[in-house]
């Protein structure tokens, strides 16, 4: 898949600590792309390099294969994560404001602005003053105006704080949409659930280091950990018994219809089609799953490195 | 249209429609007008108030020929200064005024009981009759036939008539000194308000943009050149709406308002010294007028005069502004609050308070070494060229000012652009003069 944008070797140093050190990102276009990590990682620093906000201390970000010029962040939809309107003045006149500062035309504008007004169920807030606004209702503003060019690049910084659970979903429905109409989408959040629902990739920093990158499905699997649970009608102990050199029983419990639950860590010199041969054998097996760590999960391993 | 013509448009709508500017644009004129003009009609209705001084005249040569004006009021006193004051009291006077019996020989033997506090302009009305009266008296001793022909023959009243010798135009029509003096000035210091209140208004909204993290939104879609230059033309813009609002009052007040107002004699006088009328004294005896204020008037009902004035305003106002509001700019980017300003608004506020201690010196001479050189000086220029011109420069001293303002804001916008760039996504630590310097040459 094409790069969209490649950071290679970037490091920024601040006085008294450091931001990035040599961070390589690879972002492919037409993905959703998340970038994770505790506060104060240097998530926003690395997006604030991208767009050229911030110029690093060394290496460099390729757009589309070649160097990033000054040109190339007009090309960009970028939501910071300190949501900046002028509060003074009225949403939809603010709105018109900066989607012409984006090209387009005031006619075009006003007819984009209407369908999303009309989406997000906000037409009436076109002549409140945004200082009116509440922080979730100022948000929306601010994305829509982040999407209104339909730019080929989005960034979005902590997108979901300040939504409430239903908002952050529409949030959630229009960034797949933005994706699926062929933008690329690069967000940094906390948020782990939205990461494993809406991420096709992401990368993790901590402590100003990139520490895993991938695909979101891959680096699950790749750190499952050969942890599964069977479900059987039989003797547990036995085949606790049966199963103990290459098995760790991690949990066993028996519910009242007869059935039992099992959760096993199949040691890594071990074959997991014999291991369920053998539940078969001993008992009347139901079903046999692999546990795929959450995102939750490999985001708190990998940060206290333990992963 | 241009992403700085959008930002243009913002900055200047944003000011322009607020209920505040309207007010203060409309206002001020009729403010000012009053402040011309209430301190006269206070004057004019106070007279009523005159203040009753008894006069006790041992002499008997003064109390008569005391006259009463619109601010003290003479009576008799009778002859017994102790009975006058008692009197004075319950009749709750001003007071008394005792004149000695010998007061020909001896002037100082005048006295002035009062019951409450005395001013400057009621004891000089009573010094300068008696005097006046004493001084008739002893020239009367002298016994000289004909003396009243003889003191008016020996009377001289001077004026001055000022004329420009400009040597394309020959002797130009007659300038009142006074008249120049005081417009230069009021022009100097009204362009020293507008530098100073419009660039703190770019510094300010700077600041605020800074905060409110507008900035980030913006810069994937402007250049921050643009946002900058955005700002301060909008701004002038605003500036420049609010001038012509006032210099159209202003045109119609001295070619239309005024004129109909002032009595037909002094117009006529006003009109043939306009025409270039060259016995000015004459003029102003036609007119039953002091030839001094008629000139001045001459002046200031000159629409040309005015246009012309206000043509040069115009264009150093702008200049100026650019130039100090990219100052401004600068400074507001560079700081996160308006209280860590003050220090860095220094090299902006060091030369205007200086052309302002020159603007005072141009009353003496507009055409001095130091007038000159303060009004070429792009820093200085805005504020004492324009008040220069209301007493006639050549042109060509103009042209140059205005040719080195203009230049030296580009270089300014160049300086401040980079400052600017940095500075408005930097937040927390103030920067020193000595950071500035690396911003410059990142």
């Amino acid at each position: 898949m094409a790069e969209i944008i490649r950071a290679e070797h970037v490091t920024k140093r601040f006085t008294g600590h450091t931001a990035l050190d040599d961070v390589t990102v690879s972002i492919p276009e037409g993905a959703v792309y998340g970038l994770l990590g505790p506060n104060g990682a240097g998530k926003t620093t690395l997006i604030r390099v991208i767009n050229r906000i911030t110029v690093p201390d060394s290496g460099k970000i390729l757009f589309n294969g070649r160097p990033m010029e000054q040109q190339d962040v007009y090309r960009i939809g970028y939501m910071p994560e300190e949501r900046g309107l002028y509060r003074k003045m009225k949403v939809g006149e603010q709105a018109l404001f900066l989607a012409r500062l984006k090209g387009l035309s005031r006619h075009e504008a006003l007819t984009r602005l209407k369908k999303w007004f009309v989406k997000f169920g906000i037409e009436d807030w076109w002549n409140k003053k945004v200082e009116d606004l509440s922080k979730g209702m100022a948000q929306k503003i601010q994305f829509i105006v982040t999407v209104l060019h339909e730019p080929k690049l989005l960034i979005f910084d902590e997108p979901f704080s300040g939504f409430d659970p239903i908002n952050a979903n529409l949030l959630k429905e229009e960034i797949l949409r933005l994706r699926d109409n062929g933008a690329t989408v690069i967000f940094s959040t906390h948020n782990m659930a939205s990461v494993e629902e809406i991420c096709d990739h992401i990368t993790l920093i901590n402590k100003s280091h990139n520490i895993l990158s991938g695909r979101v499905d891959e680096i699950r699997r790749s750190h499952g950990g050969n942890i599964f649970t069977a479900r059987f009608r039989g003797d547990a102990d036995a085949l606790a018994q049966r199963l103990a050199p290459s098995c760790e029983i991690m949990e066993s419990e028996n519910d009242l219809t007869g059935f039992s639950t099992m959760k096993l860590h199949v040691a890594d010199n071990a074959d997991v089609r014999s291991v369920i041969a053998a539940i078969n054998e001993e008992t009347e097996l139901r079903s046999f799953n692999e546990i795929i760590p959450s995102m939750n999960d490999i985001f708190i391993r990998a940060v206290n490195g333990t992963l | 249209m241009s992403n700085i013509g959008i930002i243009i448009g913002r900055e200047y709508r944003e000011r322009v429609y607020k209920k505040s500017f309207i007010l203060t644009t409309l206002l001020m004129p009729v403010l000012m007008l009053a402040i011309a003009i209430v301190p006269t009609l206070l004057i004019m209705f106070a007279h009523g108030d005159a203040k009753r001084i008894e006069v006790v005249d041992m002499s008997g040569k003064i109390a008569d020929r005391l006259e009463s004006n619109e601010f003290v009021e003479f009576t008799s006193g009778g002859n017994d200064l102790q009975q006058a004051l008692k009197k004075s009291l319950e009749d709750d006077n001003f007071g008394v005024l005792y004149v000695g019996e010998n007061i020909i020989a001896d002037p100082n033997d005048v006295k002035l009981y009062t019951n409450s506090s005395s001013s400057m302009t009621m004891e000089e009305s009573i010094t300068s009759q008696i005097s006046d009266i004493i001084e008739a008296e002893r020239l009367k001793e002298y016994n000289i036939n004909n003396l009243k022909e003889i003191m008016d023959n020996v009377r001289a009243d001077v004026h001055l008539s000022t004329f420009r010798n400009d040597a394309e135009e020959g002797v130009d029509k007659s300038v009142s000194s006074a008249a120049t003096g005081i417009v230069g000035i009021i022009l100097g210091f009204m362009l020293y308000m507008v530098l100073v209140i419009y660039g703190s208004i770019v510094m300010q909204s700077i600041i605020e943009e800074k905060n409110s993290r507008i900035l980030e939104v913006m810069v994937s879609t402007v250049r921050p050149f643009d946002m900058m230059m955005g700002k301060i033309l909008g701004v002038a813009l605003v500036a420049l709406t609010q001038m012509l609002i006032w210099g159209v009052i202003l045109i119609l007040i001295s070619a239309v308002i005024m004129p109909s107002l002032l009595p037909a004699d002094i117009m006529s006088g006003v009109a043939s010294i306009q025409a270039g009328a060259t016995d000015v004294a004459a003029v102003a005896q036609m007119s039953d007028i002091d030839p001094e204020a008629l000139t001045a008037l001459s002046s200031l009902l000159d629409a040309g005069y005015i246009a012309g004035i206000f043509a040069t305003f115009v264009i150093f106002m702008t200049g100026g502004f650019l130039l100090y509001a990219a100052m401004y700019a600068a400074v507001g980017a560079s700081v996160d609050e308006i209280q860590d300003a003050s220090q860095l608004q220094t090299p902006i506020m060091l030369p205007l308070l200086l052309a302002e201690i020159v603007l005072i010196m141009l009353l003496n001479d507009p055409n001095s070494k130091l007038a000159f050189w303060f009004s070429i000086i792009p820093f200085t220029s805005p504020i004492i060229m324009p008040a220069r011109v209301p007493s006639g420069i050549p042109l060509w001293e103009v042209i140059l000012s205005a040719v080195l303002l203009f230049a030296t804001f580009a270089a300014m916008v160049w300086v401040a652009a980079k400052i600017y760039r940095i500075g408005i996504f930097m937040h927390g630590k103030k920067p020193s003069f000595k950071e500035l310097w690396r911003w410059l040459r990142y």
